[in-house]
């Protein structure tokens, strides 16, 4: 595998270079090629699991728990039995009868299908309702009576690490605390040594809400058991369908080879889609035991309330500085809320995911971060919603402290980050904890953002209206943030022990064009288009000619789907490779069909043909040599034209950018305008420049929400008050200002065609800028933090506490005065 | 979350409140969405179960059937309400028991818990009924302390606190005009009530 990898891994003409593919008017790499996937989506005949029918399909309803903690007592099914339509209600105790009543979690924690004993968090799934149609499965929902015998919950993490808390997690064998886990990374000694010696140092506590992906489509599953050939496909809502048909085999008994998993189109995942959820497993079993396809479908308040959130750190940034502004060390403590399971959704051999990127983009000597993560009475979750494994909280970490810093000493932020960036010949760059960045040019990126941002005259501009005393105060943030994406190399990421590899299968058919099948899944990332323009790249077709299939385990090559930006740097190198393997085999049919040696048969990647070398005249198409494959083979080679590539990544992508967001803080309010927003992008060479900017807006769109408005919030009984859209505030149109995009491009020199992922580097990097602004309008009167969401009632009480703050009468009275004096002058 | 308040009737006096407070049909008529308030036996269904319609109240009712119905100490009862919350509309099936009736000082206590679809709460409420000073009339003061769960409880008190404060202000107002009904057509028939409970 690894061989085929370093065979192919190298392009004939040297490996990737920046930008020297340019599509070629075929739809290759950097053309903005339109996406293939929009035809049925823009004119609605896109097909999500709700749309999919069977005949004699039942409905699935799940009754959750008002309770966040009680101990059920009984659960009466007689009267939801007795409405007509209703088919079934599954409790846990049905469940046990087929070893379903728990499953295991991503982390190999034992999770509840249904509640087989206490529930655990509000919302939790205590028993399923199968009827006839989805109105009468809810009615039936409403009849089943369940006795609680209510518990004191605790939904906060460090409550819940008090001694007198209560115990959450009785289930487990000798339990006696909330207590989850212990991690820590770098050294503690040189750390601490590091800060005594120190000219400056600062700290900051900041807490990463606890959010939620919420894609516009919640989950949802058809479980559809077919008696005559003892095999059970589950239509599924996944970002990872081979992954869940293996974890699928494990939990049900059902032979993999009998269990076919499709993911159809998918309306968002964001993180949300990567763990099992009990209703996917309900409606499989639901299927089976009933032999008759069972369909569930969550509302938006049971998604928000039930499945994976993201964040939740509560946060303490340290770091060490010379009087001159270079950062010698960083330190960081973490109390994590994993909610009343561990089912965070990352890499088993990493609990705290890539936190420990936190060194950033910077060249920081010494580093220590220390971990507990708790048990509350809340959802389950930890996801990494449009991150790569809690690589987001790590960028909001030390872009917050360097800014905090910059303060401190009275430095411009920009020229902090410059005297400390890793400089663009220490690449390939091992950080303090150990992390292999591949390649960068933070430098570049940020003086492109700052020259496109006018960066000095906004400073200029903000003094102004400090010295004048206005009513609204400018700030201007920076974050230059590098990400760590595409996880493998499978040595060290595996996901419940399957490796982190991913997959291309490239099927050339006679006519001359081709079948690419993937084993990451889509939910809205374009990779029909995308990987058809990697493929028509490498071998020299016309885009239009590929087609793009995946999301369904019993066609598709395995992979271990899509989240962490692993697409591109993963299975696009998979793409890319399976793509020179065909062209391996081109050449010697090339060779046949030109009467030449096969030695002698060149590709021109600008015509996308081959030919002999010295001879460009005597050249074939790539429609040629798939007639040849099938009809006219070289005996020396198997008929057929087609290849197919597991990638093990030999090490991941770090793609990074640096993003200024200037905004308005009106002194009067509270409230926040976007003045300026410019985001730069580095991702290595670009496949479809139309898609990453795409990505970019979207990302920057859920990064505004992420500061300004988005926070799951209980209340002391351990009820959701942020458990709907009313109450859980999305960014809209109208919050959104508009976007200066930007790009430079580093290639990844281990990367097939140099490129690294781009798709979560807006979600990633934003909040930090965004907040660093808002802090950096308040920064002249001592403000050094202000905590997400910053609503307007959060950013009037920083300034009021700067003595910032201006009272509306005041303001009225201002303008008597003025006019008076006015008079004064005329008189 | 707590709620209480109090309001004065200037021309009831307490035993005649009292009276009124302690008939299930009257206060089922002042509570909007409350379908029926019935003593809880252990056979009792609340799918089965179908309130008599039309059932009359003072002063047109039959002071001995007033007298039968009323509240008693230690006794269940079965009470279905449907309240309209934000975008949700629960039904609740609740079962309350009055834990203490004070003839004397006309204070009436009870606890009480109700299930809806996706949503539970439980409460303790009281109240107390005092002779106002410069006149006949009373002065009535109410509690309640409820622990709300699930799908009300999340929309937030922002919410909750309209709901509630509405249906007590409706309450009050009917059961004010109850009483000055009760007032002014007769003046025997309280006392008469209050000799048999």
């Amino acid at each position: 595998m690894s061989s085929d990898s370093e065979r192919f891994a190298e392009a004939e003409d040297g490996g990737p270079q920046p930008e020297k593919h340019c599509g070629h008017g075929r739809g290759g790499m950097g053309e903005d090629v339109k996406r293939k996937e929009d035809q049925r989506f823009i004119t609605g005949r896109g097909n999500y699991v709700d749309d999919i029918k069977k005949p004699d399909m039942l409905h699935c309803e799940i009754v959750r728990s008002p309770h966040a903690h009680a101990r059920i007592e009984n659960i009466d099914k007689s009267r939801a039995l007795d409405v007509d339509g209703v088919v079934a209600v599954l409790t846990a105790d049905d469940l046990r009868e087929y070893d379903l009543a728990t499953m295991p979690t991503l982390m190999a924690d034992t999770q509840d299908v249904l509640v087989n004993d206490k529930v655990k968090f509000q919302s939790q799934e205590v028993a399923a309702v199968i009827a006839t149609d989805r109105y009468t499965a809810k009615d039936g929902a409403q009849k089943v009576v369940v006795d609680y015998d209510v518990l004191e919950p605790v939904v906060d993490a460090e409550a819940s690490l008090e001694d007198d808390a209560p115990l959450i997690r009785d289930d487990i064998e000798d339990k006696e605390d909330n207590h989850c886990l212990d991690w820590e990374t770098g050294d503690e000694e040189a750390t601490a040594e590091a800060f005594e010696e120190a000219d400056v140092t600062v700290t900051e506590d900041m807490l990463y809400q606890r959010l939620h992906p919420a894609p516009i489509e919640t989950c949802g599953a058809v479980g559809d058991y077919d008696p005559g050939k003892d095999k059970l496909t589950v239509h599924m809502t996944s970002q990872a369908p081979h992954i869940h048909r293996t974890l699928f085999a494990q939990v049900s008994g059902i032979p993999e080879h009998k269990i076919r998993i499709v993911s159809p189109d998918v309306g968002g995942g964001f993180g949300n889609k990567v763990p099992i959820y009990p209703g996917y497993v309900v409606a499989a079993a639901a299927s089976y035991v009933l032999e008759q396809p069972v369909k569930w479908v969550e509302e938006r308040s049971e998604n928000i309330q039930s499945t994976g959130f993201a964040r939740d750190y509560d946060m303490t940034g340290e770091l060490a500085a010379t009087d001159d502004g270079e950062i010698l060390a960083v330190r960081t403590d973490v109390l994590a809320d994993h909610g009343a399971y561990n089912a965070v959704a990352q890499p088993s051999k990493f609990p705290a995911g890539f936190f420990n990127i936190f060194t950033g983009s910077y060249d920081i000597d010494t580093a220590y971060g220390s971990l507990t993560a708790a048990y509350t009475n809340t959802a389950p979750g930890g996801v990494a919603y449009r991150c790569s494994f809690r690589v987001t909280e790590a960028v909001y970490l030390i872009e917050r402290m360097v800014k905090v810093l910059a303060d401190e000493l009275g430095m411009d932020p920009a020229e902090i980050r410059r005297k400390n960036f890793i400089q663009p010949e220490q690449f390939p760059y091992e950080s303090s904890t150990g992390w292999n960045y591949d390649s960068g040019d933070y430098e570049g990126a940020l003086d492109k953002a700052l020259e496109m941002a006018d960066y000095d005259h906004y400073r200029e501009e903000q003094q102004r209206r400090i010295d004048e005393d206005a009513d609204k105060l400018l700030g201007i943030g920076i974050s230059s943030f590098t990400e760590v994406v595409g996880a493998g190399p499978g040595k060290t990421c595996d996901i419940a022990g399957v490796e982190m590899f991913d997959s291309a299968e490239i099927r050339v058919h006679p006519t001359g064009n081709a079948t690419v099948r993937v084993g990451v899944q889509t939910q809205g990332q374009g990779h029909e288009t995308t990987f058809a323009q990697i493929v028509a790249e490498e071998l020299g077709m016309d885009v239009e000619d590929i087609t793009v299939e995946h999301g369904d385990t019993d066609t598709d090559p395995y992979g271990l789907g899509t989240y962490g930006s692993r697409s591109t740097p993963v299975a696009g190198a998979a793409a890319a490779v399976a793509s020179r393997k065909v062209r391996e085999k081109a050449k010697a049919i090339a060779a046949n069909e030109l009467e030449a040696a096969e030695e002698d048969i060149t590709w021109d990647r600008e015509s996308g043909e081959f030919h002999v070398a010295g001879a460009p005249d005597r050249s074939v198409t790539i429609t040629e040599i798939a007639a040849g494959a099938y009809m006219n083979h070289p005996s020396s080679e198997e008929p057929g034209l087609e290849a197919v590539n597991y990638y093990d990544p030999p090490e991941m992508t770090y793609p990074f950018g640096s993003y200024i967001v200037i905004v308005e803080v009106d002194r009067e309010t509270g409230e926040v305008e976007f003045e300026k927003f410019v985001a730069v992008d580095d991702c290595g060479n670009r496949i479809n420049p139309m898609i990453i900017e795409g990505q970019i807006h979207g990302g920057l769109a859920q990064g505004i929400g992420t500061a300004m408005l988005e926070h799951v919030t209980f209340d002391d009984n351990g009820n959701v008050t942020g458990g709907d859209f009313m109450n859980y505030l999305l960014p809209t149109s109208m919050e959104i200002p508009n976007f200066e995009t930007g790009h430079t491009v580093t290639p990844s020199p281990h990367h097939p065609i140099g490129a690294k992922g781009v798709g979560e580097s807006p979600t990633v990097g934003s909040p930090p800028a965004i907040v660093n602004a808002v802090v950096d309008a308040m920064s002249h009167a001592g403000i050094t933090h202000v905590e997400m969401p910053m609503t307007p009632d959060t950013v009037w009480a920083k300034l009021d506490e700067a003595g910032l703050a201006t009272d509306p009468a005041d303001s009225i009275s201002l303008e008597f005065e003025d006019q008076s004096s006015d008079t004064t002058a005329d008189d | 979350m707590e709620f209480s308040g109090e309001f004065e009737l200037e021309d009831v006096p307490p035993e005649k409140a009292w009276v009124v407070l302690s008939d299930p049909i009257a206060v089922r008529n002042s509570l909007k969405g409350c379908q029926y308030i019935t003593p809880m036996d252990d056979d009792f269904g609340f799918d089965d179960y179908e309130p008599e319609e039309d059932v009359e109240t003072l002063p047109e009712a039959d002071p001995e059937d007033v007298a039968a119905r009323a509240f008693v100490e230690s006794q269940e009862y079965a009470a279905l309400m449907q309240v309209g919350v934000g975008s949700v509309k629960p039904r609740f099936e609740t079962s309350v028991t009055i834990n203490e009736r004070d003839h004397d000082d006309f204070i009436m206590t009870a606890t009480g818990s109700g299930t809806a679809s996706g949503s539970s709460f439980s409460m303790e409420s009281g109240m107390q009924i005092y002779s106002l000073e410069d006149s006949e009339g009373s002065r009535i003061e109410w509690w309640t302390e409820a622990d709300i769960s699930g799908r009300i409880a999340q929309l937030g008190s922002r919410v909750i606190n309209p709901v509630a404060n509405k249906i007590v202000g409706n309450f009050f107002s009917d059961i004010e005009q109850q009483m000055s009904d009760v007032e002014e057509t007769d003046s025997g028939i309280t006392d008469r009530i209050r000799g048999m409970l």
